[in-house]
């Protein structure tokens, strides 16, 4: 849509959606002679209310950057070489599809998958999925699946039962307590950290549990600056204490939990004294956190990539959800609106994607996944977690042929540097037989792939956002449109989804000939189309809140299940427990001595996602180097000043890896921090430095894994830091 | 004519950088000029505890600006609304005002060899538009308008403070 008001200097001011993270912010893209000259916050959309982060912001950076890729590439030299030719998108796609149905005709179906990673391919799930359902392939992988969103799908799912999870459904702005968990949204989810801002503008407490001292610790009323990798059992200690207490909400708990009684068990084994020992924080700020936590309600519990990326976090996760629910917070203003409150009739994407009558593959087939017989509830038929493929394990099954040969990928972002293992992954995408790359820029991925469908951006393509709509007061969906016409060739992935499944002789689902179909498809239940929609922008809809009062909660027992039948039908604990990671000071005392530091990883900045936007000029100078946080005294015992270069080695990997050095209080004497992702789009190819600093190198994808998702442990690891020498 | 005011609320700032980026983006700045600067001091322990604040560093728009005065060739002007403008035909790269400013606000830009510093997006306030960065800000931290109404704002939210201390229960200020 245009606005009615065109604002002096420009030609038009077009409504669209930032995807830049997943908080899909909407924005003003102001043109002028067919280019995009400036982006803004939209001040009518109700997440980000005319606000916007250095990503958005940046956007014409992106956009116009000379190194994008504009044009389909055809490797005309060795892999990695460097050497393309540009070709047609014609033979690209036919190119394409004649190899991959040559190595389904040799392997089968299973042998060809794709991956993603960051959020600017969200919108072409449902056609990836319909790519899949048309070859009968379960094989699709993301690199963070296993320690990010899928886990806390689990955990809420078998808790209360549906889609909404600790990421969506908390109703910060109007909450009464607010707690972070390994979380620090002002960097990972900017519109989150403003409702966070905004509960404390009206009055919330907050509470940071984190073994950063993060933007947002520096504004908590109470700082938890828990040891990395023990929030479970913080979590049961805070449960104890409520119990213990008597201070939980009785009445929904007896009318609407079932397990309490056995929870009650399983909380006593862990006395605060106890917690207090295995978490190293104070007996009496655990106490305190429990007691707002339980009575300064409602309360909300943000658990993220902190909690996430350990190998207990399914559980962890379940006990954060549990104190949701006994402190009365679930599915009330200011609270976690645990159902989805979408308008009625619309199709949300994981909708789409995750039910057997639509997109959905077939049972059979999804037990056939690489990890569906090991994580059934994350990878199989019965998965509660929007089913893919366990990470590590699609690495070592395209290495070793086992169960099945996986010989083709199609990747969506960049697998080098995003992945724990990050040797023997690299390893296996060069092992591919066949790889397709759908990037913005050549990236250590992008440089391996023997062919290239360049993708367009977010300010070129029409869409509907939903996924990450759902705050508690609010819950929507918006357009997104496009402003601009492509650059160069660029295709929208979904439609390139649609010319794939087609040249490869399938059906298209629902004969679908364009993503904007798919969209009308969406809305049908809505009786508007997508291009009526896009005149509205987004439609909020109804908010009901105790919805489980005529429903019931989404779960085998109608109830809360503090006790998870789900996962004790799977042969799982169906009560949350702590356990140590694998290698750590209690883990592992025997090896303090030649490494006596705990690395944290995997942080998020504002200026990244994942991988991205390295090349971008003002997102780089935000954060230009990847600086490894270490406590000045720390750094000074092992003779490290700031701006040094310092290699970090972990007993779990025979790789090191280096990074310069920043001198911080915001990590405590003993912990060290690392940030993740890291590549150099500045240095040669194909590699680009993505074997320099990438902390992926001295994280290991051989587990020991979680057992419900199959979790490995990025934070709370045992490591040795010291100086790079120079020469 | 009303003086307008460039202000902020560091209990507001949570360091996003939204606002470096959004001024960047307004007034097409280079890699290393940077008329608004958001600084991270901290943490620091003080009794056992840590602090950490973000101060947002930009053009005061003073008074009796010193930049001004130490302009030889009468780049610097200030407007009768209160705005600060340096004018890039008229400067000659000298950074004379560089070295006066006291809050290290005027910038050298490489790219056309001139100093420059906020000019409070004038345009955009011509136009009855908030400054850029101000527009961005996703937690109201900076301030734009009479220096009046910020002494009303903040004398609002020091006085709720205190009804929190006689009642902890009471809502805050939005």
């Amino acid at each position: 849509m245009t606005m009615s008001t065109v604002t002096a200097g420009y030609d038009r001011v077009v409504r669209t959606l930032c995807q830049g993270c997943h908080c899909d912010c909407g924005v003003l893209a102001y043109v002028k002679n067919e280019k995009v000259v400036k982006i803004e916050g939209d001040p009518n959309h109700p997440m980000n209310e005319g606000s916007l982060c250095p990503k958005g912001l940046s956007a014409t950076q992106f956009l116009y950057h000379p190194d994008r890729i504009l044009h389909p590439l055809k490797r005309a030299g060795e892999r990695g070489e460097g050497k393309w030719q540009r070709v047609s998108w014609d033979e690209a796609l036919d190119y394409t599809a004649g190899r991959f149905n040559e190595i389904r005709e040799k392997y089968g179906p299973q042998a060809i998958s794709w991956s993603w990673g960051d959020a600017a391919h969200q919108s072409c799930l449902w056609s990836k999925q319909a790519w899949l359902l048309g070859m009968g392939s379960p094989t699709h992988w993301h690199s963070d699946a296993h320690y990010c969103y899928h886990p806390l799908l689990i955990a809420n799912r078998t808790t209360f039962g549906n889609y909404s999870t600790s990421e969506e459904g908390l109703d910060y702005r109007n909450s009464k307590s607010i707690f972070l968990w390994g979380g620090n949204p002002v960097m990972s989810h900017p519109t989150r950290a403003r409702d966070v801002m905004t509960g404390l503008k009206r009055g919330a407490k907050l509470i940071v549990i984190d073994p950063r001292f993060t933007e947002l610790a520096a504004k908590a009323h109470l700082y938890l600056p828990i040891r990395p990798g023990t929030d479970d059992a913080l979590a049961m200690g805070m449960i104890n204490i409520i119990i213990c207490e008597g201070i939980y909400d009785r009445d929904f708990v007896e009318n609407w939990c079932i397990g309490f009684e056995p929870l009650r068990e399983r909380a006593r084994e862990y006395p605060v004294d106890r917690v207090a020992d295995i978490t190293g924080l104070a007996a009496q700020d655990i106490v305190k956190a429990a007691r707002i936590s339980a009575t300064v309600t409602p309360c909300v519990h943000h658990g993220r990539m902190g909690v996430q990326q350990n190998r207990n976090c399914v559980q962890t996760n379940r006990a954060i959800s549990i104190l949701l629910a006994i402190c009365g917070s679930l599915d009330v203003p200011g609270g976690h609106v645990s159902k989805s409150n979408k308008p009625r009739g619309f199709k949300g994407v994981f909708h789409v994607v995750d039910s057997r009558d639509e997109l959905r593959l077939p049972a059979e087939i999804e037990d056939t996944r690489i990890g569906a017989q090991e994580y059934p509830l994350f990878s199989g038929a019965e998965s509660l977690a929007v089913s893919c493929a366990h990470p590590p394990s699609v690495v070592h099954t395209i290495l070793t042929g086992d169960p099945y040969p996986v010989k083709a990928n199609w990747f969506l972002n960049d697998m080098a540097v995003c992945l724990e293992g990050q040797r023997e992954t690299y390893e296996s995408l060069l092992a591919l037989e066949f790889t397709v790359g759908s990037d913005f820029f050549m990236t250590p991925t992008m440089e391996i792939c023997d062919i290239i469908l360049p993708p367009t951006m977010w300010l070129e393509k029409d869409g509907i956002s939903e996924v990450f709509y759902n705050i508690g007061e609010k819950d929507l969906i918006a357009a997104r449109q496009k402003v601009v016409e492509p650059l160069g060739e660029t295709m929208d992935d979904a439609m390139m989804d649609l010319e794939i499944i087609r040249r490869m002789g399938m059906e298209v689902p629902h004969g679908w000939q364009t993503p904007q179909d798919f969209f009308d498809y969406q809305l049908a239940g809505m009786k508007i189309t997508f291009e009526e929609f896009k005149q509205i922008g987004y439609i909020e809809g109804e908010v009901i809140y105790k919805r489980y009062e005529t429903e019931g909660f989404d779960t085998p027992s109608g109830k809360v299940e503090l006790w998870a039948s789900t996962l004790e039908k799977h042969g799982y604990d169906p009560l949350p427990y702590y356990v140590e990671n694998a290698v750590t000071p209690v883990a592992t005392p025997e090896l303090t001595g030649d490494y006596p530091l705990n690395l944290i990883s995997g942080s998020r900045h504002i200026a990244y996602f994942h991988s991205n936007n390295r090349q971008i000029p003002w997102l780089r100078e935000l954060e230009p180097m990847p600086y490894l946080d270490i406590h000045p005294e720390t750094a000074e015992a092992l003779g490290l000043e700031e701006g040094d270069w310092a290699w970090i080695e972990t007993p779990v990997t025979d790789d090191r890896v280096k990074m310069p050095v920043r001198l911080t209080r915001m990590v405590g004497r003993d912990v060290v921090h690392a940030p993740s992702h890291w590549w150099f789009p500045e240095t040669e190819g194909p590699e680009h430095g993505c074997f320099q600093s990438s902390i992926n190198l001295v994280l290991t994808n051989d587990g020991p894994y979680g057992p419900i998702s199959g979790a490995s442990t990025l934070r709370g690891v045992l490591c040795r830091v010291y100086k790079v020498e120079e020469g | 004519m009303r003086k307008v005011a460039f202000l902020n609320d560091i209990d507001l700032c949570i360091g996003c950088f939204a606002c470096e980026t959004a001024c960047k983006q307004e007034h097409n700045l280079p890699v290393g000029t940077k008329w608004m600067h958001v600084v991270r001091v901290g943490p620091v322990e003080i009794d056992g505890r840590l602090v950490m604040d973000f101060v947002p560093m930009h053009c005061r728009h003073c008074e009796n600006p010193p930049c001004m005065q130490a302009c030889p060739v009468d780049a610097i002007s200030k407007r009768a609304d209160g705005i600060v403008l340096y004018d890039e035909k008229i400067c000659i790269g000298c950074k004379n005002c560089i070295e006066a400013c006291p809050f290290g606000a005027a910038q050298y830009n490489p790219d056309v060899q001139r100093a420059q510093a906020c000019n409070l997006c004038y345009e955009r306030v011509d136009q009855g538009l908030l400054p850029a960065c101000v527009q961005n800000c996703p937690t109201q931290a900076l301030i734009f308008g009479a220096p009046e109404d910020y002494t009303k704002q903040r004398r609002e939210k020091v006085a709720h403070t205190f009804l929190h201390r006689r009642y902890p229960e009471a809502p805050g200020l939005l």
